[in-house]
């Protein structure tokens, strides 16, 4: 019990090092840089944020579009990844072109659907859909090309129809793999959120507060933009495990959690 | 280690093809009938072939198809040219670019630069995830702060950094590194930390010294997720690129893609869309062939 | 009973007819009005200012003018300036837009059909701010050195002719795309070494944070830049009793401002917007309001569009070459004119800068 107790302050050694560090550097001015802040700084601003509201106006409309462009995204890449999976023509067809699509680095079509969308929401909604289409649709195909044989042949012998086999084995088998795609869908969501906001620029959001902090020199905003950014991003994280381990309790985890 | 952490290993390529039976069975009539050899060898070579055009073949149906439709559609302007020009005034345009060299010119200026940042966070991802897989106390110390700053994606990092060093090559390095560094760290660790304690066992009784121990059975076995993890740290070192790219540069690809879409001319931006994919799938295929030529004495097959 | 009939058919009929002409009435004025600015403004709701049109918007004179039609009009900034302005247009999202002359002229060649009804911001001036400790003097130490300018927007194009007239290719710069904001923190933090811009350049001067080494003003006025309100043929085909009306209020606040009298007010009244009202006093120093809010579109200002387009083709920057005779559509201004009797109060000017005969 002890050592883990202090396996924990173990871990806080280096952040708390860091920060009085940073205060030191502002309180006895080691650098002269008009940009650098004071922690103190970061928390007022963060005080203030939160309390006129803007904080949560800026995290809403983000939080709001990821949505919109996840729940789109996932669902087709699920859609077109069980396709790929499951059906051998559709692969030979339509895999090689996905997979060359997939290369193409997301943020090089932001222009593409900044001229074919036009102004509003939509751009981003369609960018963010992207960038959940593909992790998806790959760990989807991977998850149903892994599903062993030899429970495809069980469930043969046992004379199982199409849906029966679906429900009962192939899902079952792809879920973990199926679960790390609409993972990093979620993680490359939240990054494609923030890109399109600086790049389409229009609306609120909290991308938005970063590029207003960094165009007016406001460090403390920055920073601030930044931590409730890593804290979203933990929070989505975190959710998504929670749920992963309820829905896949079943499953005895192969890799050791630490 | 959560979960989170762990999805960046699973998330694998596709499986490669089966390994062909033909081929097997040659080798057993070799023995038997040496004349027959050479019909069998070339029946196993004509149907290997006839496979791999066919899978060629249906590979470009929906591409070509998409083709034909983009053509007809720009040919009777069912969609404004402005909005999608024709697929000639794409081709038209890359090969004017590539003539007047400036595709090569920017080309080799995006390349240096990922090739640098990839470079730089690739090596501290790596030193990184050794010492977290192999030091308890250094894992202790360094992981949760390094589990803190990854939660942030490498977007968020951005504004922070321009107001830091600026809008010059720095910026660029250095986003470009901490993309890298993420993936290639976390896959390190994790495949140092997963390698089978039967191995490790073994290795102890033989009496391995820790480097004998470290450079034949650790490091042959964390390779496979190691390479994962650099193939991971590319792809998105690329998408750094051309974020960096679009926001504050004066050269390379991603200027190329803002400098179409500001003076409206979409050709230049689809030209360098394709250069992009066309690149990203190269250098992926060239790191999936490094991984197979590395992992060569792995046995095909879970 | 036939009489009962009778009155019956003759109240439905006058019903009938009231109903039609409301109709027609109500079909005139849109239902809403959307206006594309091509600049970000500041704040939140917007200030923005520097311009007829902004007179207009802070007032909120259109809104007013339509009020008893209900009408909306959604004013749309954008960040993006000229550039994002044609994305919406290509999108059919907009129905007027404030634009610069080589966005609007990359619109036009790329086939996007508008008209330009009204100047709103001509003869507007260029400048090259470098560092305060820079040892770049004149246009031709550029060489080589990172120059910010927003492309796209006809800053763009007036730096880059300055720079041919000074025998520098685009490609003997490195010209770095930034948006004023940007391009301000750049400079101020060294990033680059000049930057093309408008009065957002003096603010950084009296900050101590750049110098101004060239004016487009004090060099040639072919090096100025010129800003117009258009309006998309559908819109204007479907309502152009509103696009007259528009017109005719946004040259109601040019009339009102050209008074020299007004001076003090006017930057003033542009004071409380992007910046404070000496800033925009310094790009007026020696000329008369009369000239520079001046909506006419004469010889002078189809001129410098011709030569846009022209220039443009040259550099590179444009495919084509739009016609632009048949682009300037000045059946609303005139009607605005009229109906205002304000014909003859802003002085022409033909195609060689020098003045009509009234």
């Amino acid at each position: 019990m002890t050592f883990l107790h202090l396996n924990k302050l173990r871990g806080l050694v280096l952040p708390a090092a860091l920060l009085l560090l940073w205060w030191l550097a502002v309180d006895r001015q080691w650098s002269t840089s008009p940009i650098l802040v004071s922690p103190v700084a970061v928390w007022d601003r963060a005080v203030l944020q939160v309390s006129s509201g803007e904080l949560w106006a800026a995290l809403s409309a983000s939080l709001w579009r990821d949505a919109q462009g996840f729940v789109i995204g996932t669902l087709a890449g699920l859609l077109f990844g069980s396709l790929l999976g499951g059906s051998r023509w559709f692969e030979k067809l339509l895999g090689p072109s996905f997979h060359t699509l997939k290369q193409i680095s997301l943020f090089a079509w932001i222009p593409l659907l900044s001229v074919w969308f036009g102004l509003g929401d939509s751009a981003k909604i369609a960018f963010i859909a992207m960038a959940a289409f593909f992790p998806v649709v790959l760990n989807t195909f991977e998850g149903f090309r892994s599903v062993p044989r030899e429970l495809i042949e069980v469930a043969r012998v046992f004379a199982f129809t199409p849906l029966q086999l679906w429900r009962r084995v192939v899902l079952p088998a792809a879920a973990p793999s199926i679960f790390t795609g609409i993972h990093l869908s979620l993680i490359y969501t939240w990054l494609a959120t923030l890109g399109a906001e600086y790049l389409l620029v229009s609306g609120k959001g909290i991308g938005n507060t970063l590029i207003d902090g960094r165009e007016h020199f406001w460090m403390d905003l920055v920073l601030f933009g930044v931590l409730v950014i890593g804290a979203v991003g933990y929070a989505l994280n975190h959710a998504l495990s929670l749920i992963e381990k309820r829905l896949l309790a079943w499953r005895q985890k192969t890799i050791a959690q630490y | 280690m959560p979960a989170v952490l762990n999805l960046v290993l699973t998330a694998t390529s596709p499986a490669p093809a089966a390994p062909l039976p033909e081929l097997a069975q040659t080798h057993k009539l070799a023995r038997k009938q040496p004349r027959a050899v050479g019909a069998v060898a070339w029946q196993g070579l004509r149907s290997w072939a006839a496979d791999w055009l066919l899978a060629w073949s249906l590979a470009w149906v929906v591409p070509l198809l998409l083709l034909a439709l983009w053509s007809v559609c720009s040919h009777y302007e069912w969609i404004a040219l402005q909005v999608l020009p024709s697929p000639q005034q794409v081709w038209t345009t890359l090969v004017d670019l590539t003539r007047s060299g400036e595709l090569l010119d920017n080309l080799q200026i995006s390349a240096v630069r990922v090739l640098y940042g990839f470079g730089i966070g690739a090596s501290v991802g790596l030193a990184l995830g050794v010492g977290l897989g192999l030091s308890r106390s250094f894992n202790a110390y360094v992981f949760p702060l390094f589990k803190a700053i990854s939660q942030v994606p490498v977007i968020g990092w951005l504004p922070l950094l321009m107001l830091l060093v600026g809008i010059d090559e720095a910026l660029k390095f250095l986003l470009i590194a901490k993309a890298a560094l993420v993936p290639v760290a976390v896959n390190t660790c994790q495949g140092i930390q997963g390698v089978a304690n039967a191995h490790v066992e073994v290795a102890k009784v033989f009496r391995f010294t820790r480097w004998q121990l470290l450079s034949k059975v650790v490091f042959p076995a964390a390779t496979a997720q190691i390479w994962n993890g650099l193939r991971y740290g590319f792809t998105h070192a690329w998408l750094a690129l051309v974020v960096v790219e679009l926001l504050a540069s004066s050269e390379g690809i991603g200027f190329m893609i803002v400098y179409g879409r500001q003076l409206f001319q979409l050709d230049i931006v689809l030209a360098a869309v394709v250069v992009v994919g066309v690149l990203g799938y190269l250098i992926d295929k060239l790191l999936g062939a490094a991984e197979s030529h590395l992992l060569r004495w792995r046995k095909p097959g879970l | 009973m036939n009489r009962r009939i009778g009155l019956w058919a003759l109240a439905l009929g006058l019903l009938g007819t009231a109903f039609v002409q409301a109709q027609e009435v109500k079909t005139d004025a849109p239902a809403v009005i959307r206006i594309g600015v091509a600049t970000g403004g500041v704040g939140n709701p917007i200030r923005h200012g520097g311009t007829s049109t902004a007179l207009a918007y802070a007032d909120k004179a259109i809104e007013e003018e339509f009020r008893k039609d209900g009408t909306k009009v959604e004013w749309i900034f954008f960040k993006g300036a000229g550039p994002a302005v044609n994305e919406a247009l290509v999108n059919k999202q907009l129905d007027l837009a404030w634009q610069g002359d080589l966005p609007s002229i990359v619109h036009r060649a790329a086939g996007v059909k508008t008209k330009i009804i009204l100047g709103s911001g001509v003869r507007n001036g260029l400048y090259l701010g470098v560092s305060p400790d820079s040892d770049i003097r004149r246009i031709e130490d550029l060489r080589g050195k990172r120059v910010s300018v927003f492309k796209g927007t006809n800053l763009h194009l007036a730096a880059v002719r300055a720079l041919a007239d000074h025998g520098l290719k685009e490609k003997d710069v490195k010209l770095i795309n930034l948006d004023p904001a940007a391009s301000a923190a750049a400079l101020a933090s060294k990033d680059i070494d000049a930057s093309f811009d408008y009065v957002g350049l003096f603010n950084l001067r009296d900050k101590g944070l750049a110098k101004i080494i060239w004016s487009a003003h004090e060099d040639n006025f072919k090096y100025t830049r010129q800003t117009v309100l258009l309006v998309t043929d559908e819109f204007a085909a479907k309502h152009a009793k509103a696009v007259e009306r528009v017109v005719k209020v946004v040259v109601k606040y040019a009339h009102k401002y050209s008074d020299e009298n007004r001076r003090a007010e006017l930057f003033d009244a542009w004071g409380k917007a992007e910046y404070p009202d000496k800033i925009w006093r310094e790009d007026f120093i020696g000329q008369p309001l009369r000239v520079r809010l001046s909506p006419l579109l004469d010889p002078f200002l189809v001129a410098r569009y011709k030569d846009a387009a022209n220039e443009a083709f040259e550099l590179k920057l444009t495919r084509a070459k739009p016609e632009i005779d048949s682009w300037f559509d000045s059946r609303y201004l005139n009607a605005a004119l009229k109906e205002l009797k304000l014909e003859g109060y802003w002085p022409a000017y033909a195609a060689n800068g020098q003045q009509v005969g009234r």
